[in-house]
This record gives structure tokens, C-alpha cells and sequence, in this order.
């Protein structure tokens, strides 16, 4: 990966979080979990996780799953010409302004089918290493998404990132402050560290 | 916070989260707690203020108890659950503050000359009894030297070292000065080094030669050399390393101390023997409650010679009346003279009975060759002179011969030091000031238990007799059997391991924080720790004992700071 690449258009967003619709040929891309980005005009970027992904039926699939067989050319032109997107769903998680983070919410949703673009390593090392970790607030915060596994991810990818570029206490740090937080709520604190304590850096 | 900038700040071993003045104060633990010890001196550093402590327990805790329960190192990743459990599980201090100071702000910073300005000088900046609390979060570190040296004083003759802070071995002295100022108790269990910690002391005393002692040896342990009993090295003896200055009196005629002779000798005269000399001893020679009337007869009849026409009376002796030819007592006799001085002849037989063992005292004499009480004291009195005088009790080892010669010798004392101190207090330029004396008294619970002390010379001088110049280092090991009142005028106290509750309780009896030092105390090393409490220490604290040996007198002679050796090291690693 080189640059930044588009993984959708906005469907509809709150100032917390927005659903991206894609393409089905385009979901090799986003992964859950990921970090991604949404440039307003005004140039501020808003940062968000990835943390649904959903692809919804629609009257053409119902009647081809019942059918004896589906042929190879059905397959591929369901999936690249279907009218129905992937959503992408996605909680904003902070934003930057003339080049300065923010952990915090972004002062405005963007708008329609403006376009995400996923983030590059060095995007993903300025955001998660600035500050003292306000951002996990947005996903803590959240009770109906799946915190520990959304963090889980989350971990696993920034963390890689952070050991590739050379700062291998990232991960510690983040378990240590997800601890701090927590530390008051016993089962949602098991469950984050036995998340994590499947993330595999190697 | 202020740094002295030679050191490099070192780790703080954590910060207060809560307390009071009362009780304690909690310090949460950033080391793991094998860094810390119970009786550990440490130093709270708040913002101007420096506060000192002592480390009086230590608890394990946790922000939810589930955490603590269940083993989560089982089900998480080691680096995880260290995470965890760094942050959820926890050891608290209790630390008990004694001191606090003023030291300012940073000489560095900006606050630092408005600060001088308003202290010019240090006074009003010594350590004081703490009397408020150190903010939250502010930080504890362990004490270090400079620390040490500023609460306890530098090692000198008169700072005298007794050991050394259990951490860092740095030196712990004790003030010899305000030691003697009052009177101090030396406990322990029996086989805790109680009498090790006696002779440190006395080596001190004896080098530092501002007070006299007069130690009432007992077991003959102080005076020559000593096999311990449980390294089987020799033990110096005080003699033996100061033969200038002491003295060892030996009681009775030809008296042999370890085979050595004894100095001089002492002997009672039988008229030095007063009433109430006897009365003390009522348990030991199980008395009647009749003695006090009879002995008072006996005085009205002889004064001051009574013991010896008491003595040479024949009980039961009976002559025939050559007028009537019957059996009436002979006029030697005990009845007879009983008869003539209207008293109870059963009495007055009972009691020439029972102090027969007293008549045949080899030690009480008609007309002893010298006055060796007076020669003692004038030992002791002659600043002049700097002696110390060890009686050792040779063969005369029981209760009786310690009870009867100790009261003996220290109601003499007491006389004598009144009469002085009245004199120089009257006229200062005539009469010259007194020598303080320290009375070493071991076994002390014999002389000053419940029943005794009303009766003898000790509980005066514990209570009064500081101001006329005489205090007492009491030795025992059932302080619980010492009366409260006198161990509630102790000043100093040096204990070393207590098993028993009530001996604890009595040890720290009239003392600040003495729920947080109990544990301190019953948790002490069997061996060669001790806990130092009280007035001549400025905050508890608990200490390893000096070696009694002979590098030590080397140190005392060379007024050398002592300082940590390869022995030492060697001792720590290998116990």
C-alpha cells in the first residue's frame, strides 16, 4: 500500500459515528477494525474505526439462494453490478485541523457521499500516539458495539504499525490506560484483556 | 520537591493516598514491596515540608476485590496480566509520621529567595513533632544518609552509634546526653542480645564519661571478659577494655569474679542494715504481717546497732530462775528482751528465725575493715576521677543478696546526690555541680514490680531523682512486671524482641502511635534487632545492632565513623 485508498461514499452520518456504503468487488479493503479517514472541504479530517460491516440482502439473492445452482458469471455480476451496498459502519474516534489532533469529536458530521479513504501507517502512528489515548473514550463509550473485539483489532493493527516504526511500548501503554479505565468494571475489563490477550503481534 | 543535587533523585518508593494524624498515614507502594520494611525510616517530601516516618505495616489491597480473588495470571498473557495487576493490585504503607520540617523550595527556583527572605537564618527550621499531614500524591522515598544525620545527629562520642538502619545500614546514634537525662529500660527476651545492647550502651556511657554508672552486675556478665553463649567468642568485658575507669567491686570478702579479684570488696556494715531494709524483703524471707511492729521495737531498743543485738539474741534459750527453779528465757534471749519491749514473743522468734538467713550473710560484718559503701560512692561522685563502678554479685547470686544490697547501696545514693544537688542549688559557687549518675539495674522487675517499688529506693529515683542528678537503666525482661508508674517515667527505651502481649504493651506504655509500633515490636529478628523509642531517639525506629567485639572498641577508640565492612556484607548475604 502506497497511498490512501477509497473504500466508499458517506450514506448517512451523526456527529459520532456514519455508515460508508461500498461496493461488494471493493470489500477486500476495509477491514474491521481499520482506521479510516473522511476530508471535509474545509480541509479538517475526520478520523473513525471500522467497526461493522454489513451487506444486506436484496430480491435478486433471495430467489438466487433458492435456486439449484448459481453459475459463475451470475456470481461475479451479483457482486459487481448489485445495487445494494456493503455497509460500512464506523464511530468517529477524533480529527484533525491545520495539522493538529484531536481526540475529540469532530465539530461536524461530513456529509453525504464524501468520500473514506482508509489510513496510511504513518496517519494511524500520529493519531494513536498523540496524546494520552482520549480516543478510546468514543469506542468505551459505545455499550451496543463489540468493545473488546473492536479494540482487540484495533491493537493488533496500530500496534504493528507502532512496532514496525519504532515504538514497541505502544501496545502497554494502550492495555495500561484501557486498565486505568476500567479498572472499575470487572467483566468489561476481562473481557478487553482476554482480547487482547489473543492480539498476536508477531 | 527538594533534591539535594549531589544525589540523584532516586525512586520514590511511592505517595500518600490517605490517613490521619491519628492513626497513620497510607502510602501507596510503586516498588515491589521486598524493597520496604516494617520499622523502615522513610522521608514524605510535600511541597515545603519534609516529613519522617516510620514504616509501620504493610497491606496488600486492590481496586475490586474479584481482581484479587481470582488468579488472573491464569487466564491472561503474562504481559497482560502484569498490566493488570500493576494497576489493580497493590501494597499500601502505613507509614506513623514522628517529625516534620521546613526546608523551602528548591534553591533553583523562582519561590526560593522570596523563601530565604522571610527564613533568614535555619532556627525555626529544625524537625519538629509532626503535627499535620502531608498532602495527597506527595511523594515517600526511603531515608537516606543525610536524612539519617539530620534526625538522629552525626556519629560522635556523644551521638553514639547502636546500629544500623536495616535497609541501607546506615548508622543510627543514639543521644548520649539526653539518655542519661532520664531513665531509660533496656528490654528483650531472654536470649534476644538484651544484655549485648546493655554493654554496647555501657561502652558508650563509660567512653563518652559525661555520666558515672554503677552497674549492679548480677550475673557477673559485664565486668571480665565473657564466653557468649551461643557463638562461644570471647565477650569483651568492660574492665578488661577500660581498666582505667572501672571499677569492679566484688561483694563479700574475698570475693572472685570469673576467677579475676575483684578491685576492691565490699562488705556491709551490720549497722548500715536499717528496718526498712527488712520490710522490702518481706516476700523473699516471707514475712509476718508483724515484722514492721517487732523491727520498730527492735529499733527503739538498739537504733542503728539493732541487726547486731538482734543477731547475737539466742532464740528459744531458757535458763533456769534460781529464785522460783523454773525454765524462764535466759536474758540473751530473743523472748526475753521481747518480753521487755512488749512484743510478741512468737513474733519476735519468727522473725530472728527468718532472718537468720541474713545473719549468716558472709558479706554483712560487724566492723568490715573499710566503709566500702562510701568508697563506692566517692568513685561515683568524683568527677575528678571519671570512674564507673561494676558490683559484681560474685557467688551471692539470689534474690535476697541483689534485693538487700542493691536497695542498700542506692538509698545511700539517693542521700548523697540529694545532700550535693541541694548544696550546688543553694550555692552554685561554693558547691560544684553534681556527676550525674546512671544505676544499671538488671533483673529490674525484682526490685521494681507492683509490691516492691513503693518499698524501694528505684521507684523515687525513677519518678524524682532526675532532678537531683541520678537516673536509672533498667534491664529486664518482663517489663509487664515492672510497676506502671515506672515504666511510665522511661525516657529512652531499647527493645529487642517481646513475645509475650503484655510485656509489649508495657514497653511502649505512655508512647504516641503504640498500636502501630506493636506490631513493629513482635515482629522484630529474635537476634540482634532492636527498636529504639522515646526521648534520647527522635522518631521510633527499628535498628541492627552494633557487634559488641572488638573491632568495636577499636572504633570507639579511634572515633571513627563506622562504616559498613566486608563482615557485614557477608552477615547480610549469608546471615
Amino acid at each position: 500500500m502506497t497511498a490512501s485508498l477509497q473504500i466508499g461514499r458517506l450514506l448517512r452520518s451523526t456527529t459520532s459515528d456514519c455508515v460508508i456504503g461500498c461496493r461488494a468487488s471493493e470489500l477486500n479493503v476495509p477491514v474491521f477494525g481499520g482506521m479510516v479517514r473522511i476530508p471535509l472541504a474545509d480541509g479538517t479530517q475526520i478520523y473513525g474505526l471500522i467497526h461493522n460491516i454489513q451487506i444486506e440482502d436484496d430480491g435478486l439473492i433471495r430467489q438466487l439462494i433458492t435456486s439449484d445452482n448459481v453459475s459463475e458469471d451470475v456470481l461475479l455480476d451479483n457482486r459487481n453490478n448489485r445495487n445494494v451496498p456493503v455497509e460500512i459502519g464506523v464511530i468517529f474516534v477524533g480529527y484533525a485541523q491545520n495539522g493538529r489532533i484531536s481526540h475529540l469529536l469532530p465539530p461536524r458530521p461530513p456529509l453525504s457521499l464524501d468520500e473514506i479513504f482508509t489510513c496510511m501507517p504513518p496517519e494511524v502512528i500520529a493519531f494513536t500516539g498523540s496524546g494520552r489515548f482520549g480516543y478510546l473514550r468514543h469506542i468505551l463509550r459505545a455499550e451496543d458495539l463489540p468493545q473488546a473485539e473492536l479494540l482487540a483489532a484495533h491493537i493488533q493493527q496500530a500496534g504493528q504499525m507502532h512496532h514496525a516504526h519504532g515504538s514497541p511500548g505502544w501496545v502497554e501503554a494502550v492495555t495500561r490506560e484501557l486498565v486505568t479505565l476500567l479498572r472499575d468494571d470487572y467483566d468489561r475489563l476481562m473481557s478487553v484483556l482476554s482480547a487482547i490477550g489473543d492480539v498476536n503481534l508477531s | 520537591m527538594t533534591y539535594n543535587p549531589e544525589n540523584a533523585p532516586e525512586k520514590p518508593l511511592g505517595y500518600v493516598v490517605g490517613g490521619s494524624l491519628k492513626d497513620s498515614l497510607s502510602v501507596r507502594l510503586t516498588v515491589p514491596p521486598q524493597e520496604v520494611k516494617e520499622g523502615s525510616f522513610v522521608v514524605i517530601e510535600s511541597g515545603d515540608w519534609r516529613f519522617y516516618g516510620t514504616v509501620t505495616d504493610l497491606q496488600l489491597g486492590s481496586t475490586n476485590p474479584r481482581f484479587a480473588d481470582e488468579q488472573s495470571e491464569n487466564r491472561l498473557p503474562p504481559q497482560v496480566a502484569r498490566l493488570l495487576h500493576g494497576q489493580t493490585l497493590f501494597t499500601n504503607l502505613q507509614v506513623l509520621p514522628a517529625l516534620m520540617q521546613e526546608v523551602g523550595p528548591d534553591p533553583a527556583s523562582p519561590e526560593y529567595d522570596h523563601w530565604r527572605s522571610q527564613h533568614p537564618d535555619d532556627s525555626g527550621l529544625q524537625p519538629q513533632p509532626v503535627k499535620t499531614v502531608p498532602a495527597h500524591h506527595a511523594l515517600v522515598r526511603g531515608a537516606r544518609a543525610e536524612d539519617v544525620a539530620n534526625i538522629f545527629g552525626e556519629p560522635s562520642p556523644r551521638n553514639f552509634v547502636i546500629g544500623y538502619t536495616r535497609e541501607q545500614n546506615l548508622p543510627i546514634p543514639l543521644d548520649l546526653e539526653k539518655f542519661v537525662q532520664r531513665s531509660s529500660g533496656i528490654f528483650g527476651a531472654t536470649g534476644t542480645g538484651k544484655s549485648f545492647l546493655t554493654r554496647l550502651l555501657l561502652a558508650g556511657l563509660i567512653e563518652y564519661n559525661k555520666a558515672a554508672t554503677l552497674v549492679f552486675d548480677m550475673h557477673n556478665e559485664y565486668a571480665y571478659d565473657d564466653i557468649a553463649s551461643d557463638t562461644k567468642e570471647v565477650v569483651p568485658g568492660l574492665k578488661t577494655r577500660f581498666p582505667g575507669r572501672v571499677r569492679v567491686v566484688g561483694l563479700g570478702a574475698g570475693a572472685s569474679i570469673r576467677g579475676q579479684s575483684p578491685d576492691f570488696t565490699l562488705t556491709l556494715a551490720e549497722s548500715d542494715i536499717l528496718p526498712e531494709d527488712i520490710e522490702m524483703l518481706t516476700r523473699e524471707l516471707n514475712l509476718r504481717e508483724t515484722t514492721p511492729a517487732t523491727l520498730e521495737a527492735l529499733w527503739q531498743s538498739f537504733g542503728r546497732n539493732w541487726f547486731s543485738e538482734f543477731k547475737k539474741m539466742r532464740n528459744g534459750a531458757m535458763e533456769e530462775d534460781p529464785e522460783t527453779g523454773k525454765k524462764v528465757p535466759a536474758a540473751d534471749s530473743v523472748a526475753f528482751w521481747a518480753n521487755h519491749a512488749g512484743v510478741n514473743v512468737m513474733a519476735a522468734e519468727g522473725l530472728h528465725q527468718k532472718l537468720t538467713r541474713l545473719f549468716n550473710k558472709p558479706y554483712i560484718v560487724p566492723n568490715p575493715p573499710q566503709d566500702s559503701l562510701a568508697e563506692i560512692i566517692k568513685l561515683l561522685v568524683d568527677k575528678d576521677q571519671n570512674k564507673h563502678v561494676i558490683l559484681s554479685f560474685g557467688d551471692h547470686e539470689t534474690d535476697l543478696d541483689y534485693l538487700l544490697v542493691t536497695n542498700l547501696i542506692t538509698r545511700r545514693i539517693r542521700e548523697e546526690w540529694e545532700k550535693r544537688t541541694n548544696a550546688y542549688r543553694s550555692h552554685p559557687q561554693n558547691n560544684p555541680e553534681p556527676r550525674p549518675l546512671v544505676v544499671v539495674i538488671e533483673e529490674a522487675h525484682k526490685l521494681l514490680n507492683r509490691e516492691m517499688a513503693a518499698q524501694t529506693a528505684f521507684a523515687a529515683i525513677a519518678r524524682e531523682m532526675r532532678k537531683y542528678y541520678v537516673t536509672l537503666l533498667i534491664v529486664d525482661q518482663r517489663p509487664s512486671q515492672i510497676y506502671d508508674e515506672v515504666m511510665s517515667q522511661l525516657g529512652t527505651r531499647v527493645s529487642a524482641w517481646l513475645g509475650d502481649e503484655a510485656d509489649i504493651s508495657a514497653v511502649l506504655s505512655g508512647l504516641a502511635g503504640r498500636d502501630a509500633l506493636r506490631g513493629m515490636l513482635a515482629r522484630l529478628q529474635p537476634k540482634e534487632e532492636a527498636l529504639l523509642l522515646g526521648w534520647g531517639v527522635s522518631l521510633p525506629i527499628v535498628v541492627r545492632s552494633r557487634r559488641y567485639d572488638l573491632r568495636f572498641f577499636e572504633e570507639l577508640r579511634g572515633a571513627q565513623p563506622p562504616s559498613r565492612s566486608a563482615d557485614d556484607a557477608i552477615r547480610e548475604l549469608f546471615g
